[in-house]
């Protein structure tokens, strides 16, 4: 029974921790629509930047609080709501969860970058009014730290439900949700509202994670921390993003069951403690199950911001044997370190090529893509490979049952969650990606389930070899590079035919319009499902690539953070684009690692400039997260903007045999090693960029003289506005010529001014 | 019809306008709406605005409320110039717009919708007092969620804020928009009470004959422009060519 006392009340106080935590979640999305992935991230800064006053610098508790929640926390709040979501109006879910992400790795890797984890003093944290401070009842004791987070919860509650039913700008903000011009025709002032939100947010997120890391007792770490208030999700959902009331009991829930967890669970079961971790995930997930089908709502088609061209496949073969050849070229001039990670970063992009399927084709989100590679590779370890040591081959059934068995878990994790909207499938698989990191990744003792005795993730590490596929041994580096090129490029013409096919026209129907798809007779919970497997698949071959790449992976090449750092850098790329897919490979891991490179190079060659350059390695680690968050600017993503540059090359022959001769004799330069690789890389980067300017100066001028550029019909309207000529060109179409606009009204006097 | 001419025929006759839009253009992204419009509400008067769809009704109503900057031109209001200023600036200075649709809040209950009309400086009780007095129906659900009233319940709610916070102007946007005629009728004789108050009423309407009843002065908008102006009595005949001319 006293056991059970002290577990309850550790629960209650956990539980509230998570409801404040939760409670930010719903202020903030209530009031500007973007459910803030960032809010785990918010909190664990705020434990830092509380550490870092309270004990760093040794400041009295009461004076740090007011500095971390009265001033820090809720500026930081406004600031990000100010400068970066409110640019989000009018763009996809994808692009404001997108945005959310950045936001959160950017956090995360300022943390690190400042308070280095591998500090030598493990940072701790104490519990409110020291750590022998117990309040006594009865036979009972417990810490006041814990009863004052328990009151602080409920004071929460009450005062948040005050603030949202009895107060007019409580009203006023939930007023903002339903229609933000319309609270502005009342006289409201929606983004006021809305900053305060984000800054009210932004305090019950650090309010929580301050309240949280005592709790926990353990060493403070940016990620752990970051993760444990996303187990706050869970009670967000369980009050479906609105009710209060609802989330405080799922807050509750989720507190109590995990600390039952601990006291209950026979100390021999060792999945105990990873099925504690996971807990909050397994709730999350059931919560979406039970969760009412959402309405189809045919009346909120919105003007989205972002925009797809698809390539014609005449184009995508181009492309593609284009990329063969750099690839073959590229090979020829780099060192071996540079072919391992040209290989590598190709190997994500095909994993990122599963992205651009779900999300720019589909328009649903998968937040784990590399979770789905980690079953895959799990697959192969156990069933795809033959031989052992080093004749150990990967074998063409093995990736191919990989595959099979990714789209049959990629089912399992989306059927549920297709009946929600796009946010749900995306919380449903970053479910699934951190209960795999927790529970599956952390599986090292060897279990017994029906006589078959296996270990899921043998030693923490798994060894997959290269793959051999029938005759062909793929096990050289140069022979492997060019099969992960080889199938980035086959399964990317596959998109583009796929994406053009009457299957592909579906995929575009349902993402511009789920209702009016439903009604013209598609099923398109069939479809999302369809296109989710297919995507699960790609990414578990991808995934399977890459730790064949790598040779031994660990369970930290599948975190759940890299999914995201993915997903971000995908958009960033261009979402709706093979191309996307391909900058984010080659930008997630070869550019960043050769930027790391060259800048250490700086640092070790001029070593009086030294701690500029180690301040730019540092920075460097912030740069994708800076890149994602700058997304609510431009939604359709880099390379449509880089394209847009190519274009003027491809439209000018002169131009175009500038810059192909002059890279041409870049790298024969390189290959008969007259300049180094990094010139080279600098050369062809000017080379690519500053030709296509210079000239595309040149050629705009007299483009001023020519013809303006040709809009296809469908964009007429969107990307100019309609001319005379356009119309009389779909009169002509629709065969209208015939009826004639009577001249003797009056009421026309200045018909060309009409339609100008 | 000359910009000059319209100010001698119209502009002239009734004093002071309140509301004056002077060769206003606007544009939603690269394309062009309004291609310069001229358009003058005399104070206390009632102008309706006439035309298809498509015409650029709506988005004149946008721009003179604040939620549409013009690209060129001016927007006065009592003579200022008003170019710039944010919806809520005028919202709060005693323009009120009902918009196109149901202007409710459907997550609010009814009650939480008027408290909203309050941003413009009226008191709640006030507020309240002359809703439910003028549409009692709106009393007996003021703890419903307005998202569960009946289309005309809904305008009623929103034409309730017309009446509580006594405005200088009134602009309504497609007031009868998916009702029931006799729900229209009931609301124009409200509009009707508001215009004898010495509101100004600027009002878009699809079904000219509605609004005509109590309209001073009509204005016919076709493909961004104001083609026509007159009282309701001349503009009679130019009507159904509007409407079926083009």
């Amino acid at each position: 029974m006293q056991t059970f006392l002290q577990y309850t009340i550790l629960g209650l106080a956990l539980g509230g921790a998570y409801f404040i935590a939760a409670s930010g979640l719903v202020v903030t999305y209530t009031t500007s629509g973007i459910f803030n992935f960032a809010q785990g991230a918010i909190a664990m800064l705020a434990v830092f930047t509380y550490w870092q006053f309270r004990w760093g610098w040794g400041w009295p508790a009461p004076l740090a609080l007011l500095m971390v929640l009265g001033i820090l926390a809720p500026l930081l709040g406004a600031v990000l709501y100010q400068v970066v979501m409110k640019n989000l109006r009018g763009t996809s879910e994808v692009t404001k969860i997108i945005v959310s992400i950045g936001v959160m790795l950017g956090l995360q890797a300022l943390a690190t970058w400042v308070w280095s984890p591998t500090s030598s003093t493990p940072r701790q944290f104490q519990k409110f009014l020291g750590p022998k401070a117990f309040a006594h009842f009865g036979s009972l004791t417990v810490p006041w730290h814990i009863i004052i987070s328990f009151i602080i919860a409920i004071a929460i509650a009450f005062g948040i439900r005050f603030l949202f039913v009895r107060t007019r700008s409580g009203v006023a903000m939930r007023a903002v949700v339903d229609d933000p011009e319309l609270l502005q025709l009342n006289g409201g002032r929606p983004e006021r509202l809305a900053m305060i939100s984000w800054a009210g947010g932004s305090f019950l997120a650090a309010l929580a994670g301050i309240l949280i890391q005592p709790m926990i007792g353990s060493a403070m770490s940016a990620g752990a921390l970051t993760l444990l208030v996303i187990d706050a999700f869970a009670a967000a959902m369980f009050g479906r993003l609105r009710s209060l009331p609802r989330t405080f009991m799922g807050a509750l829930i989720i507190g109590l069951t995990t600390t039952y967890v601990v006291a209950y669970f026979p100390s021999k079961w060792t999945w105990s403690s990873s099925f504690r971790n996971s807990l909050p995930m397994i709730f999350l997930f059931i919560i979406l199950l039970v969760l009412p089908q959402d309405r189809l709502r045919g009346a909120t088609v919105l003007r989205l911001r972002e925009r797809f061209r698809m390539p014609s496949i005449r184009t995508a073969w181009i492309a593609g044997l284009t990329m063969m050849i750099v690839v073959f070229c590229l090979k020829v001039i780099m060192a071996k370190t540079g072919v391992n990670t040209l290989t590598l970063a190709l190997t994500f992009a095909i994993i990122a090529l599963s992205l651009v399927l779900l999300t720019g084709f589909a328009g649903e989100i998968n937040l784990a893509a590399l979770s789905f590679g980690a079953i895959a590779v799990m697959v192969v370890y156990h069933f795809g490979v033959s031989g052992t040591g080093t004749a150990a081959r990967t074998t063409l059934w093995g990736i191919l049952l990989a595959a099979v068995v990714t789209a049959l878990v990629g089912a399992l994790i989306a059927l549920p969650a297709l009946r929600l909207r796009g946010l749900y499938l995306a919380l449903a698989t970053m479910a699934f990606g951190v209960f795999v990191s927790r529970m599956v990744l952390t599986e090292r003792t060897e279990r017994e389930i029906f006589g078959l005795k296996f270990t899921l993730f043998t030693a923490g590490q798994l060894a997959i070899p290269r793959p051999k596929i029938g005759p062909i041994d793929f096990n050289g580096q140069d022979a492997f590079l060019f099969l992960c090129a080889g199938l980035f490029v086959a399964i990317g013409i596959g998109m583009v035919y796929l994406r053009h096919s009457g299957y592909g026209r579906r995929l575009t129907a349902m993402k511009d319009s789920p209702a009016a798809s439903a009604t013209l007779g598609m099923s398109v919970v069939r479809l999302k499902l369809s296109i989710f497997m297919m995507s699960a698949a790609i990414a578990g071959i991808g995934g399977v690539m890459m730790a064949a790449q790598i040779g031994t992976v660990n369970a930290d090449r599948f975190d759940i953070f890299l999914s995201l750092a993915l997903m971000m850098i995908t958009v960033v790329g261009g979402i709706g684009y093979v191309s996307g897919a391909l900058f984010a490979g080659i930008f997630l891991i070869a550019f960043i690692e050769a930027l790391n490179l060259l800048l250490k190079k700086f640092a070790l060659d001029y070593s009086t400039l030294e701690a500029i350059f180690m301040f730019f390695v540092s920075a460097v680690t912030v740069l994708p997260a800076t890149i994602g968050i700058t997304m609510g600017k431009n939604p359709s993503g880099a390379v449509s903007d880089i394209a847009e540059g190519m274009n003027l090359v491809k439209q000018s022959k002169p131009l175009m045999i500038t810059v192909l001769g002059l890279e041409a004799a870049i790298w024969a330069l390189t290959a008969t090693e007259v300049i180094t690789n990094w010139n080279f890389v600098i050369l062809t980067l000017a080379n690519l960029i500053l030709v296509p300017l210079v000239g595309g100066k040149f050629l705009m001028a007299r483009a001023m003289r020519g013809v303006p550029k040709p809009v296809p019909p469908e964009l007429i309207g969107i990307d100019r506005p309609f001319t005379d000529e356009d119309l009389a060109a779909m009169d002509h179409a629709l065969n209208l010529e015939s009826i004639v606009i009577p001249s003797s009204t009056t009421v026309r006097e200045e018909p060309a001014n009409a339609s100008a | 019809m000359s910009e000059a001419h319209y100010h001698e025929d119209h502009g002239a006759v009734a004093g002071a306008p309140l509301i004056e839009l002077v060769d206003v253009r606007a544009a939603y992204g690269t394309i062009e709406v309004l291609h310069g419009i001229n358009l003058s509400v005399p104070q206390g008067s009632v102008v309706a605005l006439l035309g298809p769809n498509g015409a650029g009704k709506s988005t004149i109503l946008k721009v003179v409320s604040g939620l549409l900057q013009p690209t060129s031109g001016e927007v006065r209001l009592a003579g200022r110039v008003v170019n710039g200023a944010s919806a809520d600036e005028l919202a709060r200075i005693g323009l009120c717009t009902i918009p196109e649709g149901r202007g409710v809040f459907p997550n609010l209950t009814v009650r939480e919708n008027l408290w909203m009309a309050t941003m413009s400086g009226v008191s709640l009780a006030d507020v309240e007092e002359i809703a439910y007095a003028r549409f009692p129906r709106l009393g007996e659900r003021r703890k419903q969620l307005a998202g569960t009233l009946s289309g005309g319940e809904q305008q009623m709610l929103s034409m309730a804020r017309a009446l509580s916070v006594n405005p200088s102007v009134l602009l309504l946007d497609e007031l009868s928009m998916g009702l029931a005629p006799l729900v229209v009728a009931n609301l124009y004789e409200v509009v009707a009470q508001v215009s004898q108050e010495g509101v100004s009423i600027l009002v878009s309407e699809q079904f000219a004959r509605t609004v005509l009843g109590i309209a001073q002065y009509a204005a016919i908008v076709l493909h961004g422009n104001i083609s026509r102006v007159g009282t309701p009595a001349e503009l009679e005949d130019e009507l159904s060519a509007a409407y079926l001319g083009s």
